[in-house]
């Protein structure tokens, strides 16, 4: 504020309002830039959620939610078909034979996991949003 | 003139700019979650707000190593090459158990676990390990062949449940020592192990000073303190019924306290149709009915363990008196109808999120 100040009052003192109709052109197009730069920031952010996929505690990769897809995750002899539908995730199907991962509801919002524990799999959810548990008991 | 002008417009924006942008960078702690398979035959999962990756696989990879620890100590599935534990105790030799010099912290727990025998009367039994065994295994063989899959023999079940008297385990605080006197007789400490490791890590960490982590041990969940601006944790009880699309039933706000839930849902097998769960009641030495699952909060999760377990064997009446009994213990039950009870000092933890 004290700088806009600053400066309309010296562009008054030159009298050159020719001069100070560019100057307002320029804030105002840098201003613009700024906000779309701000507005391209939070768009990229919401549509930044993500599924994490963790074997034995290694990464074994993260598919975007916005984007269906099938993952199969394999860890030796054993594998559990994930799949990525509607912002959602779930394991459709698995060779452990407890079935836990398999019947877990499907899984969309930040901190949400779904846990294999025969296959050491762990499928969890990260999203920007806040209003999630931070535990799940 | 001009240039001067040219520096003021370009300072301006660098100020719109810096004010837009700055409060999405993040110059505060950030959260780290990081996973294991190694302990109490469970998953771990720890959470905990640092100011950067380093810090965070410092602290967890040294809660890890705790609990490592306690688990070599605590299993009574595993051996270790040089170490006595609950597996080395519940071994036969001649056929008779040693006296065998334990770690005081199995002592400890030991102790404890005694001690919580004594509060749920009977409804938390270590000493059952002869009937939790037998389900075990029924239960390990019907989900490797789900056709196959049997109920325990009623006779072979009340046969072991003629050695499941708590007196039979005798400790010798002095010398350290453990000692089961009938040869039939086995520990099965997954009641309260986890839940008691689970409480000394967090302990361990409390006294460093170190706060914004959360331990969780197949559903035994331990906060230690607050995020790092002070805000409470915001934890979901898990809805029971896995087919509804409300994956939470319940919301609470904890600070340093411990909420485990005990449920019926997760660990089970079928036989001709019907679910056979896992928590096994002493009296009937079937699985306890009643309940889709009860969550117990209180600031130790040794006896959120011990007591959710229990009170899941209880009927609701006894069970509430008991939680009522029991300074800075809470309890959410929900029945087998899926309609919730809570006691008296549940409230204060409810939240929205």
């Amino acid at each position: 504020m004290r700088m806009n100040k600053e400066a309309s009052t010296e562009a008054r003192a030159l009298d050159a309002t020719k001069k100070v109709k560019n100057d307002i052109i320029l804030i105002s197009a840098l201003l613009l830039l700024v906000l779309i730069a701000a507005l391209a920031l939070f768009l990229f952010r919401v549509t930044g959620d993500t599924v994490t996929v963790g074997v034995d505690g290694k990464l074994f990769g993260e598919y975007s939610l916005s984007e269906d897809r099938v993952v199969e995750i394999k860890n030796g002899n054993g594998y559990n078909i994930l799949v990525i539908e509607d912002g959602k995730a779930y394991v459709r199907e698995a060779s452990c034979p407890d079935g836990i991962c398999s019947s877990h509801r499907p899984i969309g919002h930040s901190g949400e996991s779904i846990i294999c524990l025969p296959n050491k799999v762990v499928v969890e959810v990260h999203t920007q949003s806040q209003s999630t548990p931070d535990i799940i008991a | 003139m001009k240039k001067r002008q040219l520096i003021s417009i370009l300072l301006l924006t660098c100020i719109l700019c810096s004010s837009l942008i700055l409060p999405s960078c993040n110059t505060q702690k950030s959260k780290y979650v990081a996973h294991s398979f190694d302990y109490f035959d469970t998953a771990t999962t720890i959470t905990g707000y640092e100011k950067d990756k380093a810090t965070f696989d410092r602290t967890s990879g040294e809660i890890l190593d705790l609990l490592f620890e306690y688990h070599r100590l605590f299993t009574i599935y595993h051996r270790f090459e040089g170490i006595e534990n609950l597996c080395t105790v519940n071994e036969l030799k001649y056929g008779v158990h040693r006296v065998v010099t334990v770690d005081n912290r199995i002592i400890e727990m030991l102790l404890y676990a005694k001690e919580m025998y004594r509060v749920t009367d009977g409804k938390l039994n270590i000493a059952m390990g002869s009937v939790l065994s037998i389900w075990h295994d029924y239960r390990t063989a019907g989900l490797d062949e789900p056709l196959e899959a049997k109920l325990p023999p009623v006779d072979m079940l009340t046969e072991a449940a003629e050695h499941t008297n708590i007196d039979a385990l005798v400790i010798d605080e002095e010398n350290s020592t453990v000692w089961i006197s009938d040869p039939k007789t086995t520990l099965d400490v997954g009641a309260v192990a986890k839940g008691y490791a689970v409480e000394m890590v967090a302990r361990e960490l409390e006294a460093k000073g170190i706060s914004g982590y959360v331990i969780n041990v197949g559903g035994n969940v331990r906060t230690v303190g607050t995020k790092p601006n002070g805000e409470k944790w915001l934890a979901g009880i898990e809805n029971p019924n896995t087919e509804s699309d409300e994956a939470y039933v319940e919301y609470l706000q904890l600070a340093g306290e411990s909420v485990v839930t005990s449920g019926s849902y997760q660990r089970y097998y079928t036989v001709d149709g019907k679910n056979y769960h896992h928590i096994i009641d002493p009296q009937t030495l079937l699985p306890a009915e009643g309940y889709l699952s009860v969550s117990v909060v209180c600031k130790n999760s040794a006896d959120g363990d011990a007591l959710s377990t229990a009170l899941f064997c209880m009927p609701f009446d006894k069970g509430l008196a008991l939680v009522e009994s029991l300074e800075g213990v809470d309890a959410l039950w929900i029945m087998s109808d899926g309609s919730k009870r809570y006691s008296s000092g549940f409230e204060k933890y409810a939240t929205t999120p």
